[in-house]
């Protein structure tokens, strides 16, 4: 199940008459939604959104009955069990050959802060400026151990640029936090606080 | 030999401005109250400027530092003596001018021969100067990120060693952790807020790191890079600094100590600089 899909069941279930609903699915044969909502109390458009988004998702199927008036959808449940798997690996960002060969330094006159800890050869946090004008302020990234170390031995601005994986091996970071490094790159990228070259 | 300076010219005023702010205080307190109030405000001020200087005696074990405290401790001496007599003229009494010229004198003498000979002298700026001699690119790329450079072979007792040396020729400023010894050089005027700890955190200023494994990093203020006359390439400039300390070491190892004075000798720095 990716996200997304849990996302919406999770918003469901968080609904305080979502057990309501679910007793009912169990107990009727087929329902509803304005039966649903006099049972209820609830108003027809709440119940009716909670049905359709029970659909959607498969757990409920509906059917059409036309009686004198206008038609209206009766739901039946599907499944008496709702099961959320969510396969944490799907997220993971795997380290590619590419990523880890990026040159990378310091971008010259970033304007970050970069604080560093007492007894160790490491980076504590940085802290950057976002946004722009009077909307400008600043943003302060606490960095765990490897990330701080990778940001220690990062080249400065107009050194030989070096790829992650030489810094990473400079800085004794066992190819494990690979991710992490990664990410941080990324973040920092994206506030031009380092700059990537494409050789050297 | 022409000495080509990579610094700016030095106009600082700090040091001379603390003791001689002395003087209208003592002026407009004995003008406001009476010549005795003066003199106690005289005393009181020079006294702690002698602890002030005893301080620093005991922070870095810089002799030189006990000739401004005795001074400092004579003077206050003085001008209690004079308070107390409470005489419209203190050197009426000749054995009161006797003792206060002779000190003077004796005083001013070794004053002289301390400054003359920079042993009272805060070497920050001839570490500055060593560390861009050797940068010749302007490439600029400062950034507030300390850099490794290096790493040298002696254990923590030899660490120590060269701290105690470097705090006792005033080179660099020492703080310890169990880990680390940072060195702090301090320029001449920038030595009281420092220690005194005006300054803010020691992280934020110059300093040259030596870890217990032996890796050296070095981290330069924009305070003191932009104290150089051009924007000398920040990278090699780091270098440079953390490899004066590390032939500072080497000599200082060696025991060749002297020679590292007489490098920093060598370039002929005004004494107030």
């Amino acid at each position: 199940m990716d996200f997304q899909t849990a996302a919406k069941y999770a918003s469901l279930l968080a609904k305080d008459y979502a057990e309501d609903i679910f007793r009912l699915l169990v107990n009727y044969q087929a329902i509803s939604a304005s039966e649903v909502a006099t049972r209820l109390n609830l108003h027809i458009k709440t119940a009716q959104d909670f049905l359709e988004t029970l659909e959607q998702l498969g757990i409920v199927s509906k059917e059409e009955i036309i009686e004198k008036k206008r038609p209206y959808y009766r739901y039946i449940l599907k499944q008496a069990r709702i099961v959320i798997d969510i396969d944490l690996e799907q997220v993971k960002r795997e380290p590619s050959p590419k990523s880890l060969s990026a040159y990378i330094r310091e971008r010259e006159g970033a304007g970050a802060r970069f604080s560093v800890a007492r007894n160790d050869d490491y980076i504590t946090s940085v802290a950057i400026w976002t946004g722009k004008g009077r909307e400008m302020e600043e943003r302060k990234l606490k960095l765990t151990t490897p990330q701080g170390r990778f940001l220690y031995h990062l080249p400065f601005p107009k050194a030989e640029p070096l790829t992650v994986d030489e810094i990473m091996h400079k800085a004794g970071i066992d190819q494990a936090f690979a991710p992490e490094i990664l990410d941080l790159v990324q973040l920092l990228e994206k506030y031009e606080v380092i700059e990537s070259l494409p050789e050297k | 030999m022409s000495l080509i300076r990579k610094l700016k010219p030095d106009r600082n005023i700090t040091g001379a401005l603390i003791p001689l702010s002395m003087l209208p205080i003592f002026g407009l307190t004995s003008l406001i109250f009476s010549i005795t109030t003066g003199m106690y405000t005289l005393a009181v001020m020079v006294s702690l400027f002698g602890i002030y200087y005893f301080y620093v005696f005991i922070r870095t074990w810089n002799t030189a530092q006990l000739v401004p405290a005795a001074e400092a401790a004579f003077l206050t001496f003085m001008f209690l003596m004079i308070a107390a007599n409470s005489v419209s003229n203190p050197f009426d009494r000749k054995e009161l001018a006797l003792a206060y010229f002779s000190g003077v004198i004796f005083f001013g003498i070794l004053l002289i021969y301390v400054l003359v000979t920079r042993k009272a002298k805060w070497r920050g700026r001839e570490i500055f100067e060593l560390a861009g001699e050797t940068v010749e690119e302007t490439a600029d790329g400062y950034t507030s990120r300390p850099r490794p450079v290096g790493k040298v072979d002696y254990n923590p007792q030899q660490m120590h060693s060269f701290a105690r040396f470097c705090a006792r020729h005033l080179i660099a400023l020492p703080y310890y952790s169990s880990k680390n010894i940072t060195l702090v050089p301090i320029k001449m005027g920038d030595e009281f807020g420092r220690l005194l700890g005006l300054s803010g955190d020691y992280r934020d200023a110059t300093w040259v790191n030596f870890e217990v494994n032996g890796e050296v990093s070095v981290h330069i203020a924009q305070k003191d890079y932009l104290d150089y006359r051009e924007p000398l390439a920040f990278d090699q400039l780091c270098t440079s600094l953390g490899q004066v300390f590390i032939d500072f070491f080497d000599q200082h190892n060696k025991g060749e100590g002297v020679r590292v004075i007489d490098r920093m000798d060598e370039l002929k720095i005004a004494l107030f600089s």
